[in-house]
């Protein structure tokens, strides 16, 4: 599902953010990148959405190569992917389910089409009874789970949460992520960029550390730290 | 249907989230528009004007009072010979003074009754087969000036000549207007566009996170530069058929001109080309503001 070979990244600046990075992760899994901040795992990330491109190596995500992806086929590579960010990224004009169903329309949805799939996105993640609130209106547990929604309803095959409990509490964070089991459950394939070890040690998952750039450990149900 | 409700929707929401900036576009446009408008129409009239001089007389010879009947038809028969002459046509004092009522009879504010004189001259009134061989021909009969009988030459082409002039000059010094309106309106709508980009940047971020195409991200701001050039045109489209009445019977009665038509779909093309320069303007400056955004 997503492969990368001898993959290094390196910033106009001359920061280097990866380097012989070969990674490569099977339709389904469930993998954490854990490591310290500036350790390379948002660069990764980036590089899957291909909001970056790689200074050297390919990055194979989907059956696309990013780095010759024509600009016209990059929205099918978007689509295949679903992101989730730790600020959740949500329009505070617009209620839930108008959150929700924006990512539908805005890929060319026709009406039906986005109805349905509207409510079933809220009926997934338990928020069918607060589609017509606003965000600010929602706790961030809820507002993370309406970022969930919205990345889930164009079915992507991986879904890329970039430190999605990073700004919850304890409580709220496990809803979060029993949440995002229950989507990997159903076949998506997860990447989850994490710096909550009770989480990872909890779950016991495929573990990738990424240190200054390169990758330090990689481990089938493996903890945060080695 | 529901791309384009949303695009549509996105344009008009666009509009409206800074209203000062999109009206203050939409009255640049309309002057540049207007501006436009007067060209077309100032060049549309002069050349009607032309081609109403150049189709009338060319040469006209004004005859002494006391020129001798026999003189002035020698003279006629003499020009007629001319290869270059198609005719020539003697009109008389009272003749003159019969157009001139004529045409005073039309004017309300023109009175002859009491003019009991007869001021006008007679004239043979020359028309050419080529108009290039009329100056050759009004040389040799400027010799004619000050014998007795030819009092004076006028020599249309000249006048033709002046009205080209004229045409040209204010085509260039127009376009050159012109040019600059258009910059400055390109200017404006890329700046009132920016600002509506910037406006939604956090919705365009999730567009594009979500695997929106470049088209449905550009199309709404493209349409939002339209709306500003079609308001635009309408405004002075409002204002030019608000003062074409006016305007018409001021230059009528002040330049006591030959009402020249501009042809009978002359409205219908200048409205459609107004709103069709409006449009490529309105979605030209939107398209350069989004392409810039997109391409970061």
């Amino acid at each position: 599902m997503i492969r990368l070979d001898d993959v290094s990244k390196r910033y106009p600046n001359g920061t280097a953010a990866l380097h012989d990075v070969d990674l490569f992760i099977e339709a389904g899994e469930f993998i954490f990148l854990v490591g310290a901040s500036g350790a390379g795992k948002s660069t990764l990330i980036r590089l899957l959405i291909r909001e970056e491109l790689p200074t050297t190596g390919r990055v194979v995500v989907d059956g696309h190569d990013v780095a010759t992806l024509r600009r016209s086929q990059v929205p099918l590579l978007r689509r295949a992917v679903g992101v989730v960010f730790q600020d959740f990224k949500l329009l505070p004009t617009k209620t839930v389910a108008e959150n929700i169903a924006f990512a539908l329309l805005v890929t060319g949805h026709e009406g039906h089409q986005v109805k349905e799939e509207t409510e079933r996105a809220l009926a997934l993640v338990g928020l069918t009874h607060r589609r017509g609130h606003f965000p600010r209106e929602l706790s961030g547990g809820e507002q993370q789970r309406v970022a969930i929604a919205r990345s889930l309803v164009n079915h992507p095959k991986i879904l890329i949460a970039d430190e999605p409990t990073g700004n919850l509490d304890p409580v709220t964070s496990w809803e979060i992520i029993k949440l995002l089991t229950r989507v990997n459950e159903l076949g998506t394939t997860l990447v989850m960029a994490t710096h909550n070890a009770e989480i990872v040690n909890a779950l016991r998952r495929r573990v990738l550390h990424l240190d200054h750039g390169a990758v330090v450990r990689d481990e089938r149900e493996g903890l945060y730290a080695a | 249907m529901r791309r384009i409700s949303y695009i549509v929707g996105a344009a008009w929401e666009g509009f409206w989230r800074n209203p000062v900036m999109s009206i203050a576009s939409t009255l640049t446009v309309s002057l540049m528009l207007l501006l436009f408008a007067f060209f077309i129409v100032t060049d549309r009239g002069l050349q009607a004007a032309v081609t109403v001089l150049e189709s009338k007389v060319e040469l006209v010879l004004y005859l002494e009072d006391t020129a001798k009947p026999s003189d002035i038809l020698a003279l006629k028969a003499r020009i007629e010979k001319d290869p270059a002459v198609t005719r020539v046509d003697y009109v008389t004092k009272e003749q003159a003074l019969a157009r001139l009522r004529e045409i005073a009879a039309r004017k309300k504010d023109f009175d002859l009754a009491d003019v009991d004189t007869n001021p006008l001259d007679a004239s043979l009134e020359i028309k050419m087969a080529s108009a290039q061989e009329t100056s050759r021909l009004a040389a040799s009969l400027k010799d004619e000036v000050g014998r007795g009988v030819v009092a004076d030459l006028v020599d249309n082409p000249t006048v033709v000549e002046k009205l080209l002039t004229i045409t040209r000059v204010l085509s260039i010094g127009g376009i050159a207007v012109l040019g600059m309106m258009l910059f400055v309106a390109l200017f404006v709508i890329v700046n009132t566009i920016r600002i509506a980009v910037h406006g939604r940047r956090d919705e365009i971020e999730i567009m594009k996170l979500v695997g929106a195409t470049d088209w449905f991200v550009r199309w709404p701001f493209i349409l939002e530069g339209m709306l500003v050039g079609a308001l635009g045109a309408t405004v002075s489209l409002a204002i030019i058929i608000a003062g074409a009445g006016p305007v018409t019977t001021a230059m009528i009665g002040f330049l006591d001109i030959l009402p020249v038509s501009l042809g009978p779909n002359f409205i219908a093309q200048l409205v459609l080309g107004v709103f069709g320069f409006a449009l490529l303007v309105g979605a030209g400056g939107a398209s350069i503001s989004v392409r810039t955004h997109l391409a970061k």
